[in-house]
């Protein structure tokens, strides 16, 4: 189902994904399957507390058992390991493990190195500790007071971040607008939650200095170089291996903190040690939980429901570090007006510390929140209004012929049809027939709802939103660049190289069907390989929706290299004009002829025929290339414009219709229809499994999945039964369109589609909940809508009314 | 009938015998994945609520992560190794390629051996009954439809394979 | 997430495993399906010095007709009741209950005996038991005694079961052959424990009124609960919402500390009890409106 036509050969084909037989048959190598001679493995005690200092370890029971080979506590650590990397300009500093004080109940304190995971859970248990017991700061709220016990002596206050960022009159957009929505928010914090905990295997080689890390972190040579730092080594005397990755969703950009265990302790035993978090391990201690936000949300709107003006205020609680400051903050900003014409903006942001673990990323990065914020205005502004949200949304769409489309934060949007997209997501969705089921059901005291969303998916970032929060003249933009190396061999097979690794996405996929595009082969018949940091080229790895289009300018990058100079080579022999030279179908042509040169012809005189090729010609035939990000710019030094920072600019639609018992709570989902736009699709059926899964976890946070702390620090959601991911009974059918608005800016008019489903289902479910209570007068401000909040919502809204 | 360290136990794991030297508390999983370098079976949640390291014990699915091995001993276990043969994928597996039932692939051995021992069972399930049997297994990557398609497309192909079997051979 | 070591015996027979647990007492653990045990022991939380595991006593695992009902195993898998014909026609109740058990992998694994003597508040099985007057045979050096499904449950995680002895079977005793039941559940997500679950059991007089009424509810409270005084005032009532709301009602006043954590409230949970009762109360009459 696209709006335009496909004059490709392999780009937008089914094929099956090149990764999977390697998946299906067991033989894939994850981390926990590395398996070293001499290999020892680690296990961590954790912090019982939220808060408190450590007066005295005493590891002497556990160094006895048989088969440990070494107990570190954070302080003994301190001699191998230096804190870990932080992408915050403010001083907090983590420790691996933790020295002299923890900040939040599963913090690391000791580690054991032993001959089994078993005999170092042993260990663990024989570690004494003397602890005291500090006030921990648990409450949001109650954290920002100012005498409350700070999470970091060293700061002036647990609030480390507050600023407040204005984009035109917002003031004067309020003051002319007929109606200001007003609406408190609550997003609940929530955690990726990948299959496969995060890990690390490491091995030093003292006399050398080198250390080889096999790990579940996916940006190797994007910071791998600053894990070397933690572990006192030179980074080029590190090499990462790219491995296999259970999933990630934002939560194995970095996972410094397993590398470093498992460095410390090789270090200090001079064995390969591994350490692979267990579930425990990952929920209460991965630092991939993720927005915990609080919004005072306005928005201003004419009386005929033209959006003015957006206002939105933040709480945002951090948990104990700020390893990427508040990037989630900082990431919505730049689709923070939806696919909407607001005007003016303003978004202030306070980030707090608590006594809790810390924020990552996970899988939208902040703009799945801000999403679902706008969408809660958009929808009340609909019922407060009276008018119809398919109406009201038609007359607030930028339209499309407004783009590229600069939005007021200075991020610009590249295309877009989203009246487009609505309108294929309402010729499917069937709306008279189920408005009718919904007045014959509730009738008969059933409540039907019928939800809709419609919402940015941005992609492709660069990487200003790490840093543009901070005052101060931009310097060292980055555009976190992405490379690979094709090489055709003396038989003319084509090997493709990448430097980023597998995470759960479709890399091997996504390169086969751009080569077998550029060069006219089967794209199974392609070679794909990963190689570590000791061999890489630039790249920034998976995340933020990149890979697809950093991937396929890449490939287009390398492949017009060694095009160029197969036709070289061709044109020499065949004795013809390079410019008449074209690939198809796996040959080099004379174009308009008969005449031509297969890829083995090529290859084998380029690799053993130097005097057969142009004078001065290497011999070989491969080519390298870094594709840096299409379109990124500088935020102004007043920050009044953010610049563009994540400019490859996806849309969806969403609607899902729901089923409510309000006797029980539960909701049911009877229909799910969604429109996604990224583009032009490079492998239909891989998109559509990434929005069930991007939905899937939608429907999580909509109504299942929330990390709970006690009042004192606990949490209390670190198994798989406490912590609810939504199973296949409670994940519907999902029927999937795609429409087709290509980027003008990227290789074949591609967009990232990784995160879509994940960043507009919470608002569709949502709205689809509160239209089935809508005769109850429900409104709904907090997720997860969980059965009992539904029943107490329903039993509140029932003693109201008369 | 051993109080000692150790125990001898003898697996057969996709057919082939094995004698290992375990502590009793060793976790068939354990054993599997490093004893016999099987790792195909992976270790999601380590308290069965994942579905992760799913195999089956003399045909049925269990949660490796909630046995010992030592209670394996003499039992005949199957892991994902053991579902293709000289290089053909199982039909399952060739489905679950086809529909794109996996992306991450960690979860995917889980699936297959509860898919495995659904169709043994029930060789045209339902929809219905498909998402009963997996229940128990969670996929954070694929939100389980093309993974549901996929045991569907499989039973077809199981039950056309075992159509073509020309009649009064009893299949 | 592994567990620490233990001592292990895989006795052959009922008197073997009886003469460990009686020598062993202090220290032994019985290991049925371990799908309660081994995450417990996985996460450190139970550190028995020794397991017996019974798993090998294949003459702990049947299912048999027993005087109008049925004589389990306590080593009858929850997979094997719930596909058991015997069972599905002499007490579909408990059929009903087996197949809400976890999910299938666990249900390969875990058994009936293992359930009623972990006496997990928040299991299906002891409550149904209760219901339907089930007693329960141990064996123990001294020989055997039969304890009432009434006498059995104490507590929470706590039963009459003595160390030394051993639950070897669990006897239900039939229902009239009019008798409808139900069992009914709320959970977060399928296969999830319950938030509450009621059992219930509904004979009916030649008029149609309720001869008998019999409920069980698991998950809301420190053990599974009878509610007698709702049973009582079911009695020689007409089926309908009146009588299912009084007995809801009854329920729910009768309830003693029901459990309270991030999944439900104990207030939540007293609101799905008394949901629950009236629904499986409506759909045990129906079943057994259609029997008489």
């Amino acid at each position: 189902m696209t709006t335009t036509t496909n004059s490709h050969t392999w780009i937008g084909k089914d094929i099956k994904r090149r990764e999977d037989p390697d998946l299906l048959t067991g033989r894939a190598e994850y981390t926990g399957d590395v398996k070293l001679p001499g290999m020892l493995h680690a296990a961590v005690l954790r912090s019982p507390y939220a808060h408190a200092r450590i007066v005295r370890i005493d590891t002497s029971a556990a160094k006895k058992v048989p088969g440990v080979h070494a107990v570190l506590t954070g302080r003994e650590a301190t001699v191998v390991l230096d804190p870990l990397p932080a992408f915050c300009a403010e001083p907090v500093v983590e420790h691996a493990i933790a020295v002299d004080k923890v900040r939040y109940a599963g913090e690391a304190v000791v580690a054991v190195a032993a001959e089994s995971r078993y005999i170092a859970e042993d260990a663990l248990e024989l570690v004494q500790i003397e602890w005291e017991p500090l006030p921990p700061v648990i409450d949001v709220l109650e954290a920002m007071k100012p005498d409350a016990p700070k999470v970091h002596e060293n700061l002036p206050s647990n609030v480390v971040y507050e600023h407040v960022f204005i984009f035109g009159d917002v003031d004067g957009d309020f003051a002319r607008a007929d109606h200001i929505m007003k609406r408190r928010l609550r997003w609940p914090r929530a955690t990726a939650a990948p299959m496969e905990p995060a890990g690390a295997v490491c091995k030093y080689d003292p006399p050398s200095g080198r250390m080889e890390v096999w790990s579940t972190t996916n940006m190797l040579n994007y910071v791998g170089w600053l894990i070397a730092g933690s572990l006192k080594l030179a980074p080029h005397m590190v090499n990462f291996y790219p491995m296999y990755t259970g999933g990630s969703f934002g939560s194995k950009h970095v996972t410094s903190k397993v590398i470093a265990i498992a460095g410390a302790l090789s270090k200090v035993t001079g064995h390969p040690v591994k350490f692979m978090e267990d579930r425990i391990d990952n929920l209460a201690a991965n630092d991939a939980q993720a927005a915990d936000r609080i919004y005072d949300a306005e928005l201003a709107v004419t009386k005929e429901g033209k959006f003015l003006s957006l206002r939105l205020h933040a709480i945002d609680d951090y948990g104990a570090y700020f390893v990427f400051a508040i990037t989630g903050n900082t990431n919505m900003m730049s689709q923070i007006s939806g696919p909407y014409t607001i005007g003016s903006l303003e978004n202030g942001i306070k980030a707090v510390l608590t006594n809790k673990n810390q924020q990552g990323v996970f899988r939208g990065a902040g703009s799945d929140v801000g999403n679902w914020v706008l969408e809660r205005l958009v929808d009340a502004t609909s019922d407060e209004l009276g008018i119809d949200g398919i109406e009201l949304r038609r007359r607030n769409f930028i339209q499309p012929n407004q783009f590229p489309y600069k939005m007021p934060t200075g991020n610009v949007y590249d295309s877009g049809n989203y009246p487009g997209v609505l309108d294929m997501a309402l010729q499917h969705a069937n709306l008279d027939y189920w408005r009718q089921e919904q007045v014959r059901a509730r009738k008969l005291g059933r409540y039907i709802g019928i939800g809709l969303a419609t919402c940015q998916q941005r992609s492709t970032y660069s990487a200003t939103e790490f840093w543009f929060h901070n005052p101060g003249p931009a310097t060292g933009l980055t555009t976190t660049a992405e490379s690979v190396r094709i090489g055709i061999g003396p038989t003319g097979g084509i090997t493709v190289t990448m430097f980023s690794p597998f995470w759960g996405n479709s890399p091997e996929t996504v390169v086969s069907q751009v080569v077998g595009e550029e060069f006219g082969v089967d794209p199974t018949t392609v070679s794909v390989a990963y190689e570590g940091t000791s061999q890489g080229l630039p790249s920034a790895g998976p995340g933020g929706s990149r890979m697809t289009v950093m991937l396929s300018g890449a490939v287009q990058g390398a492949a017009a290299k060694v095009k160029e100079k197969m036709y070289k080579i061709a044109a020499h022999l065949l004795e013809a004009s390079l410019d008449d030279m074209e690939v198809r179908e796996g040959r080099v042509w004379v174009k308009g002829t008969d005449r031509s040169l297969s890829l083995t012809d090529i290859g084998m005189k380029a690799y053993w025929n130097k005097f057969d090729l142009p004078a001065d010609m290497e011999s070989g035939l491969e080519g390298s290339f870094t594709y840096d990000h299409p379109y990124t710019t500088a935020p102004s030094e007043d920050r009044k414009d953010l610049g563009v920072f994540y400019p490859i600019m996806g849309h969806a639609a969403h609607i899902p219709i729901v089923e409510v018992d309000i006797k029980t709570g539960q909701v049911k989902f009877l229909k799910y229809l969604a429109v996604h736009d990224v583009g032009t699709v490079v492998n239909p059926r891989s998109l559509q499994g990434q929005i069930r899964g991007g939905i899937a976890q939608g429907i999580g946070v909509a109504l299942y999945e929330e990390v709970r702390y006690s009042p004192e620090g606990q949490n209390l959601t670190t198994t798989m039964n406490d912590y609810l991911v939504p199973t296949v009974a409670e994940v519907p059918h999902i029927e999937i369109y795609h429409h087709v608005t290509p980027s003008p800016f990227t290789a074949y008019g591609v967009k990232g589609g990784g995160e879509g489903g994940r960043m507009v289902a919470p608002p569709a479910v949502t709205r689809a909940v509160e239209d089935a209570l809508k005769p109850l007068g429900v409104k709904i401000d907090e997720l997860p809508m969980t059965p009992e909040k539904i029943v107490k919502w329903v039993t509140q809204a029932q003693a109201k009314t008369p | 009938m051993q109080d000692e360290d150790f125990v001898t136990i003898r697996l057969t794991v996709n057919g082939g015998t094995h004698r290992l030297v375990v502590e009793p508390r060793r976790l068939l999983a354990d054993a599997l994945r490093e004893d016999l370098g099987l790792t195909g079976t992976n270790l999601g949640c380590e308290h069965g609520v994942c579905g992760s390291c799913t195999v089956l014990v003399d045909g049925q699915s269990v949660r490796s992560c909630l046995m010992f091995a030592v209670q394996a001993n003499g039992h005949e276990v199957m892991t994902v190794e053991g579902l293709a043969r000289g290089g053909e994928l199982h039909p399952l597996q060739q489905a679950f390629w086809e529909k794109q039932g996996l992306q991450c692939g960690f979860c995917t051995p889980g699936f297959l051996m509860t898919a495995y021992e659904l169709l043994q069972h029930n060789p045209n399930p339902s929809e219905e009954e498909i998402r009963s049997a997996l229940s128990g297994n969670i996929c954070r990557c694929t939100g389980y439809q093309q993974i549901i398609e996929a045991v569907q497309s499989a039973s077809q192909a199981v039950a056309g394979a075992s159509a073509t079997v020309p009649s009064g051979t009893g299949a | 997430m592994k567990p620490p070591k233990f001592r292990y015996f895989a006795p052959r027979s009922v008197e073997e495993a009886v003469a460990l647990l009686v020598e062993h007492a202090d220290e032994a653990r019985v290991l049925a399906g371990g799908q309660s045990l081994v995450p417990l022991m996985n996460m450190r939380l139970a550190h028995p010095d020794m397991l017996v595991d019974i798993n090998g006593i294949s003459e702990l695992a049947y299912v048999r007709p027993w005087d109008g009902g049925l004589a389990l195993g306590a080593m009858t898998r929850d997979a094997t009741l719930e596909r058991d014909t015997t069972a599905a026609a002499r007490l579909p109740l408990l059929v009903e209950a087996a197949h809400c058990v976890g999910h299938p992998a666990i249900r390969n694994r875990s058994t009936v005996g293992g359930s009623i003597a972990h006496a997990d508040p928040a299991a299906e099985l002891p409550a149904v038991l209760l219901a339907l007057n089930a007693a329960f045979e141990v064996r123990s050096r001294s020989g055997s005694r039969t304890i009432s499904a009434q006498d059995f449950f104490k507590g929470y995680l706590s039963t009459d079961l003595k160390a030394s002895e051993l639950l070897t079977e669990l006897r239900v005793p039939g229902l009239p052959s009019k008798a409808g039941s139900a069992f009914v559940e709320f959970s977060r997500r399928e296969g999830d424990y319950a938030l509450a679950g009621v059992a219930a059991v509904i004979t009916l007089d030649e008029d149609g009124t309720i001869a008998d009424a019999r409920l069980g509810l698991c998950s809301v409270g420190p053990a599974p609960v009878r509610p007698q005084a709702a049973e009582a005032l079911l009695r020689g009532q007409h089926p309908g919402d009146e009588a299912w709301d009084a007995a809801a009602t009854a329920v729910i006043t009768g309830l003693d500390n029901p459990p309270s954590d991030i999944h439900g409230s104990a207030d939540y949970r007293r609101h799905l009890a008394s949901v629950l009762t009236k629904e499986a109360l409506a759909s045990a009459a129906e079943r057994a409106e259609r029997n008489r």
